[in-house]
């Protein structure tokens, strides 16, 4: 249990003051409490503030908003508080816009960090409050992302439940064609943008996808009405022939969620790839280096043994020259 | 359901104390998506320890830290981040804290002091703020009261830094002044006192007589004493105690010495984490390992290929940790195995399913194929991170159990081990011990050390039959057996003042270990269990047992009672109290090591409904004891 002394603190601040007037030592305090002290505001921290406001600004935009567009919203009546497809889809634009902007301004400010950093201190500091701000984003992202996935279920749920069976084999048609898209989709995304961007793409090329489709005219309204009303207990019972394409729908979001984990994957591993890649480059020079000074080594130890030789070979000329010299 | 078991561990409650610290002394919200805010952490080596078990980087990362940073190394002024000290409030600290001030480094500061700060340091740091026109930065200052180092839920140690300070050379040294001995025993106290503020509850003190034990108890008393009294700044009203976490019944504290039971810190162990501690380098839930040593020499001329040190962290989070920290080692080894063979299964399953995937092309069929294994390849892929950690845990583990099992090899600890559990519950030997230390392979000659002076603390012999086995030891010098000599004559002395029973095991191992390693035949698992099954019970164990439950004892009988919260201090060592105790803390001055620990845990088992503490003023394995016990001879000793 921690005690707190911070009040004792301030008393003996007030002691020590008393106790220096009383000395003699008077510190100018009055005057600098007027002169505020100046201390150079580097730009980064009100930067990365103002970032976090933002995110925090779209949260409560997102969490306000949450329950009328998430309500399934019964179709029978018309409650005022329901929104329009329209305001939804606003809504989403105006959060994907928002999203994207905020990942540029930490982008931004990562790289501004990297250039005017003077300590490696600070360096890891500002890596770090930069991290902290992406979590941050990642998880409002994740709060969009959820309410969009049950937007999209919703509506997913609405147009199967709306057709009749002779137009199974086309809705399976329909799904089948959303999946490769998908891919497609991800594909070209996962090479270039950032984890949200590309979750925002998949998102929005399925509600796509589905947006094609005609809107629920009113007869079919009432048709499904009268279908709850009598036969659904509350609960919501497909007809026997709906099972499969409840599951393939089922299936195609989980697929979703999957290729979204994906994407995920092969980014990091890309930045994985490339400090590989340097890593290899340097190896490569180094081995390069390692053959010169060897072949070097060789050359070195063929002169020398020359040398030897010559040397043997003098001094055994020498001796000669001495002994015939000296017979 | 007692509510003992719901009761928060103490580490838990040191965690939860660091976390409310670190959120600037305020209690963290639950909500995750809160707005991050950084900060930064300064610390000094204690601060350090006492945080690096519990929280790990990402964990401090997670909270808004983004540097942690030594108190006394140089750092650069970063404006516009709030800093979080977490110091002991030393006078070189509270220097260094004024310099900072001075400098002008952070926003702003929240000191945090591990134990309780004078009012001079704070006047100290308060002229220092005043002198930087600081004041106003200085935003808070809290004593901590967490000057203690939780390693598990219920095993605690007093300091790593300094710990030659506390250690047990320095309480048993024959040359110490009282002053220095009063010291010692001001710092013991101190850290208790915060072990039971954070613990918040104010135990019922039992302590042997005439040694360091009693000593500590009788300050500890009159500290606890003197805070209950002062009911303005009493720690121990409020919000623990409402919380009502010791359901009406308080904690029984055993202070015991070292001395009660020399043995034990000599004993070869085979329980897992007991083993790590006593052959591989280990501090405060690290393991420090050389990997990669070639066996095979270098050829000549080649640089000698990197030997690189490892450091694995063994933490609460690692379940197989848990599960078989307390467990012999072959159950362990046979665990790994386990643990291989199903993880190898899933990554097998996932393989599979990629097979799966990559064979399923563009036919009709494909559709509903699909949907079934769509549902597997989710499950599959949201366990992927898991099953990455769960490969590097058994990684881990079998480095850690490999490094060991090395060393139980070469030194033959298994032989050590059988031959020791032998002696201390006195059964009969079938092998006498010269046979041991006369064999050139089996262990060091510290280890042969270990086992002599095990055989004369329970055998009680008289040590100069010893002498004449001098010879018979491997690798023994002039000084070694002098410094042998001294030491059988102060352990039998020792010993012989307080005979320490080593209870009965009443099983026969009979070579479990070598067989296992050789055969490794699922047959011979079954004398394993049988030895495990029986408990001995080491004397400090004992003594709590008939502490705790109210047993009577000639050994326990005579020892003191502290009850600080009665009004009159009493001399009396009768207890008021008769009921058995459910939870107890145990505390060893001069030193602990994980048998003791492993002995008492196994106890509590055994027992439905208590808690049991652990605490020592510092861990030791045997290496660091004989040399301890070593220091203390030559202090006083002539070099022939």
């Amino acid at each position: 249990m921690a005690v707190d002394r911070t009040l004792l603190f301030k008393a003996s601040v007030k002691t020590v003051k008393t106790r220096n007037k009383a000395i003699g030592i008077g510190f100018d305090s009055t005057k600098d409490e007027i002169f505020k002290r100046t201390r150079p505001k580097s730009g980064f921290s009100p930067k990365a503030k103002e970032v976090i406001t933002n995110i925090t600004k779209l949260k409560d935009f997102l969490l306000q908003h949450r329950k009328d567009y998430v309500s399934a919203g019964s179709l029978i009546s018309s409650d005022l508080t329901r929104m329009t497809d329209s305001e939804r889809d606003q809504i989403d634009q105006d959060a994907q816009i928002f999203m994207r902007t905020c990942s540029e301004a930490i982008k931004q400010l990562r790289n501004e960090a990297e250039k005017k950093v003077t300590s490696s201190q600070i360096k890891e500091h500002r890596g770090a409050v930069l991290d902290l701000i992406e979590m941050y984003l990642k998880g409002v992202c994740k709060l969009y992302s959820e309410q969009r996935a049950i937007r999209v279920k919703r509506m997913v749920d609405k147009k199967r439940l709306s057709r009749l069976a002779p137009e199974h084999h086309s809705q399976v048609e329909k799904t089948r064609a959303i999946e490769p898209t998908e891919e497609k989709a991800v594909k070209e995304e996962s090479s270039e943008k950032s984890t949200s961007e590309v979750l925002d793409n998949t998102v929005e090329h399925l509600w796509e996808e589905g947006r094609v489709e005609d809107e629920l005219s009113p007869e079919e309204i009432q048709m499904v009405c009268y279908l709850r009303q009598h036969c659904c207990h509350g609960t919501f019972h497909p007809f026997p022939f709906f099972l499969p394409v409840r599951q393939i729908e089922g299936k195609v979001v989980e697929i979703s969620r999957l290729q979204e984990i994906f994407a995920e994957k092969v980014l990091q591993q890309e930045t994985e790839i490339d400090s590989i890649h340097q890593l290899v480059v340097g190896a490569t020079e180094n081995v390069k280096e390692g053959n010169e000074d060897i072949r070097e080594a060789i050359k070195n130890n063929a002169g020398f043994r020359v040398w030897i030789l010559f040397f043997l070979v003098m001094c055994s000329f020498s001796l000669l020259f001495l002994d015939w010299y000296d017979s | 359901p007692t509510t003992s078991k719901m009761a928060a561990s103490v580490r838990e409650k040191q965690t939860v104390a660091l976390k409310r610290m670190l959120n600037f002394n305020a209690p963290p919200l639950k909500n995750t998506a809160a707005e991050p805010v950084w900060k930064v952490l300064i610390y000094d080596r204690f601060g350090q320890d006492i945080i690096s078990p519990l929280l790990s980087v990402k964990e401090l990362r997670d909270m808004g830290i983004t540097l942690h940073l030594l108190l006394h190394s140089d750092r650069d002024p970063i404006p516009d981040v709030p800093a979080i000290y977490f110091v002991m409030p030393t006078e070189e600290n509270i220097d260094r804290i004024c310099q900072d001030l001075r400098n002008q480094l952070y926003e702003s500061y929240y000191l945090n002091f591990i134990s309780a700060i004078s009012r001079s340091k704070l006047e100290d740091i308060a002229s220092a703020a005043l002198a930087a026109n600081a004041v106003s930065q200085v935003t808070k200052v809290f004593d901590q009261y967490l000057n203690f180092i939780t390693l598990e839920d219920d095993m605690f140690i007093l300091c790593h830094q300094n710990k030659e300070l506390i250690s047990y050379h320095a309480i048993n040294r024959p040359d110490i002044q009282d002053t220095d001995m009063d010291a010692i025993m001001d710092t013991i106290v101190d850290s208790l006192f915060c072990f039971f503020v954070t613990l918040g509850a104010v135990p019922i003190i039992r302590c042997p007589r005439g040694n360091a034990a009693e000593m500590v108890a009788v300050k500890l008393d009159k500290k606890l004493r003197e805070n209950l009294r002062d009911a303005r700044n009493s720690l121990f009203t409020g919000d623990s105690m409402a919380a009502g976490q010791f359901s009406f019944q308080r904690p029984l504290f055993v202070l015991a010495d070292r001395n009660v039971d020399m043995a034990t810190p000599l004993h070869h162990t085979w329980t897992y984490q007991a083993l790590i501690h006593d052959v591989l380098d280990f501090h405060l839930n690290r393991v420090m390992m050389e990997e990669g040593a070639g066996a095979e020499p270098s050829p000549a001329g080649a640089r000698p290929k990197k030997k690189s040190r490892k450091t694995y962290d063994l933490t609460a989070a690692d379940k197989f940790w848990q599960k078989h920290k307390g467990s012999p080692f072959p159950e362990v080894a046979e665990s790994v195995q386990e643990e291989l063979d199903t993880y190898r299964a899933q990554e097998d399953e996932v393989k599979r399913l990629k097979s799966i995937m990559g064979l399923e092309g563009e036919d009709e069929g494909a559709i509903s194929m699909l949907s079934d294994n769509t549902a597997k390849l989710t499950s599959a892929v949201s366990s992927l991170p898991e099953l990455l950690e769960k490969k590097r845990l058994i990684d881990l583990h079998t480095n850690v159990a490999t490094a060991v099992l090395d060393h139980i090899k070469s030194r033959k600890l298994d032989v050590y081990f059988e031959y020791e559990e032998k002696l201390m519950s006195k059964s009969t030997l079938d092998k006498s011990l010269l046979d041991i230390i006369s064999d050139p392979d089996a262990g060091t000659p510290e280890d042969k050390m270990r086992l002599f002076l095990i055989y004369y603390i329970t055998t009680q012999q008289a040590p100069t039959e010893v002498r004449a086995h001098e010879t018979e030891l491997n690798g023994t010098d002039k000084v070694h057996r002098l410094v042998f000599n001294q030491q059988i004559d102060k352990a039998f002395t020792k010993m012989a003042s307080t005979p320490a029973n080593y209870g009965n095991s009443g099983v026969k191992p009979m070579g479990l270990f070598s067989r296992v390693m050789n055969t490794g035949s699922q047959f011979v698992m079954e004398g394993v269990k049988n030895l495990v099954l029986k408990q001995h019970n080491l004397p400090v164990t004992r003594i709590l047992d008939n502490l705790m439950e109210m047993k009577s004892h000639p050994e326990t009988d005579d020892y003191r009672y502290f009850d600080p919260k009665m009004l009159r201090g009493s001399e009396s060592s009768i207890p008021r109290n008769k009921n058995p105790f459910q939870e107890a803390i145990v505390f060893v001055v001069g030193g602990g090591n994980y048998i003791e620990y492993q002995n008492l845990v196994d106890y509590t088992k055994s027992k439905q409904g208590k808690k049991v503490v652990y605490g020592c003023s510092e861990l030791f394995n045997s290496a660091q004891f004989i040399k301890q016990v070593r220091a203390a001879d030559c202090s006083d000793m002539m070099l022939l």
